[in-house]
């Protein structure tokens, strides 16, 4: 099954990622650097922690990994053959 | 399941496939595995490939018939002082001059997927396996070097070695040890929009040129100044990618709200800047919007460029090595010369069946002493563009940019592209019409939407011509050219006394002419216009009409 998003012509997503990004709660300080980076708006802040509101329309460019200060981000590959396409990239 | 190979290829982009034909073409059994559905699936463009990528490429790209969107004959600057009163001042003097322009260019701006096709299907006509859908999670290792990898599907694949070119954020490499994460003001994050717009208009509003937007960091048109790129704009066959990218932090621990900024700087510089505004805007529709984050300023932090690009059984090439341009953000040429060079380093490794990280060291060795890899990883015109803002000095934003993006560039690039010239040109002496026939088979190809696996163009019946005198003439002049190469090559004590040490000076010399010799050649550009435009015509008409067995090698 594929996705597409009205923000974002041109990109469709493939379900069955897995949870290809995790936030460690206990490492997270709430700072908010990943909902700054994010320009999907994957992120929200939840009890002073962030937290993943969907990666429906994540573009794995893993900007929140890079940007988290205290490593409390895990990012690693969607399952192969599945995540974001694109035609005109 | 468990099956063996000689060599695993991980991730199909514009090094993978390479490195993996390559292998193949030495007899060597290869297996290329790539994440993404199809190849190019997760691919962003916004990208000219340097002159230099094709000309030092491996032979069968050089030689062959690549996909590309548009010919760049150089760059506009625009150095926006004040947006509100149209205050801007433009540097456009890194340009191939016509009649040469458009044929002979700066570079082949291109949409990445096609590319990266173009590029696995070379590596599987050379016998390569490619495995798609395929992510690789882990590797197997025993006494400390890695024998294969783990996909996600459960299969262990065994090889002789791997070449590892998975991308900038080096997630197999940090597990294997051998890389850490980059710090986020070392990486940027690329915002691209994908307009369509008509060849016609294209023609006529960007002709050849890719334009830059560069401005006062209040003026919100566009990023930071040393902070990422400005603004780019591609124009492509029948579309624009419009492309604005920002390092992920700028000052410590602070990351910038780039969901709201860059939707800012879009909005001012497409509503404030004329050109856009009044000719591009009304002709324009969105047709994708993507991102990416990749690697902008590795190479300038010494620690960073010292992380390890081999280790017991493994080679990373391309932007997983940390090769990406600083200047231009443009990889492409970094990854194919570095593929070249690990195919080599694998396929001697397999022979002497040593793939320790010490037989492999002969691959850093080599990527260190590479002119264009080292020169293309070490610019640092764009990170200064932050000390421009500081000093608020126009004069030094002006400096930066010229240097960076202007006629300037080339005291910086002449001596590794002049050493890697020479080099080429004693391995090959019939290399410079090699380079003369790729330029203008790229240019008909262009013209004819004539690409390797494409459709071909039913009006190309002009391969069935009698050759006319114009086109023996041309094929005279590359027999001239062939001659005049060998006898130079034959002059090796001109080469050891004047060549070889005037090409290592280069940079220095032109450092003190170009300041002098650039009003002068403007003022020739100026006068010459109306014969060399004519000449131009002339020109394109000859390759358009040309017959294409003169063009092949």
């Amino acid at each position: 099954m594929t996705k597409i998003s009205k923000k974002f012509p041109g990109v469709e997503w493939i379900e069955g990622t897995g949870d290809f990004i995790k936030i460690d709660k206990n490492k997270c300080s709430g700072c908010a650097n990943c909902i700054r980076v994010c320009l999907a708006g994957c992120f929200e802040i939840f009890e002073k922690t962030a937290r993943i509101i969907s990666l429906d329309e994540c573009m794995e460019c893993a900007s929140c990994w890079y940007a988290c200060s205290e490593d409390a981000i895990q990012f690693f590959w969607p399952l192969g053959g599945t995540g974001y396409k694109c035609e005109w990239g | 399941m468990e099956k063996n190979f000689d060599v695993i290829v991980i991730g199909a982009g514009f090094g993978g496939s390479v490195a993996a034909k390559l292998c193949s073409d030495a007899g060597l059994k290869t297996l290329l595995l790539e994440r993404s559905e199809n190849v190019g699936d997760k691919v962003i463009s916004g990208l000219t490939i340097p002159f230099q990528g094709f000309l030092f490429a491996p032979t069968y790209i050089r030689d062959g018939n690549p996909p590309f969107e548009r010919p760049s004959d150089g760059i506009d600057n625009y150095i926006i002082k004040d947006i509100d009163k149209g205050d801007i001042y433009v540097d456009n003097s890194l340009k191939v001059p016509k009649p040469l322009s458009p044929i002979i260019s700066f570079g082949y701006n291109t949409y990445c997927k096609p590319f990266c096709q173009w590029l696995s299907r070379k590596a599987i006509d050379a016998g390569v396996e490619l495995r798609t859908s395929t992510t690789v999670i882990d590797f197997i290792k025993e006494d400390g070097t890695i024998r294969g990898i783990l996909t996600d599907k459960g299969e262990n694949i065994r090889s002789k070695i791997i070449i590892n070119s998975e991308g900038s954020q080096g997630l197999l490499a940090i597990k294997a040890g051998m890389r850490k994460k980059y710090p986020p003001e070392t990486i940027s994050l690329a915002d691209t929009y994908d307009y369509v717009m008509s060849k016609k208009d294209i023609d006529k509003i960007f002709g050849f040129s890719v334009k830059m937007c560069w401005g006062w960091d209040e003026q919100k048109i566009a990023p930071p100044l040393g902070y990422g790129n400005g603004l780019m704009v591609w124009p492509y066959r029948n579309s624009l990618h419009f492309m604005q990218d920002q390092c992920l932090r700028m000052d410590e621990k602070k990351v910038p709200n780039l969901k709201k900024v860059f939707n800012e700087y879009h909005h001012n510089i497409t509503s404030k800047l004329s050109w856009w505004r009044d000719l591009v805007s009304p002709r324009i529709k969105l047709r994708a919007r993507t991102w990416e984050g990749f690697e902008i300023y590795v190479g300038l932090d010494k620690n960073l460029r010292k992380l390890p690009k081999i280790t017991d059984g493994m080679i990373l090439i391309g932007d997983v090595a940390g090769l990406e341009s600083t200047e231009l953000c443009d990889g492409v040429p970094a990854a194919w010369f570095s593929a070249e060079i690990a195919a080599g380093v694998a396929i001697e490794a397999i022979k002497a069946n040593n793939a320790s990280k010490l037989f492999l060291k002969r691959y850093t060795e080599r990527i260190s002493r590479h002119p264009i890899i080292q020169w293309s990883i070490s610019g640092i015109n764009r990170y200064n563009l932050r000390l421009a803002q500081q000093e608020h000095s126009f004069k030094t934003l002006k400096k930066y940019i010229h240097n960076g993006w202007g006629l300037g560039t080339l005291s910086s690039f002449t001596t590794p592209f002049l050493q890697l010239l020479f080099l080429y040109i004693r391995k090959d002496p019939n290399i410079i019409t090699k380079w003369i026939k790729m330029y203008f088979r790229y240019f008909q190809n262009w013209l004819h939407e004539n690409f390797d696996y494409g459709h071909q163009d039913s009006e190309n019946d002009i391969a069935h011509k009698k050759i006319t005198k114009k086109e023996t003439s041309f094929l005279f002049f590359l027999r001239i050219i062939d001659r005049i190469t060998k006898k130079l090559i034959g002059m090796k004590k001109m080469q050891n006394l004047i060549v070889i040490p005037l090409a290592n000076s280069m940079n220095r010399c032109l450092e003190i002419i170009l300041p002098i010799f650039e009003p002068i050649y403007s003022l020739f550009l100026k006068l010459t216009y109306p014969i060399r435009n004519k000449l131009s015509k002339k020109l394109i008409s000859f390759v358009d009409g040309a017959n294409p067995s003169l063009f092949s090698i």
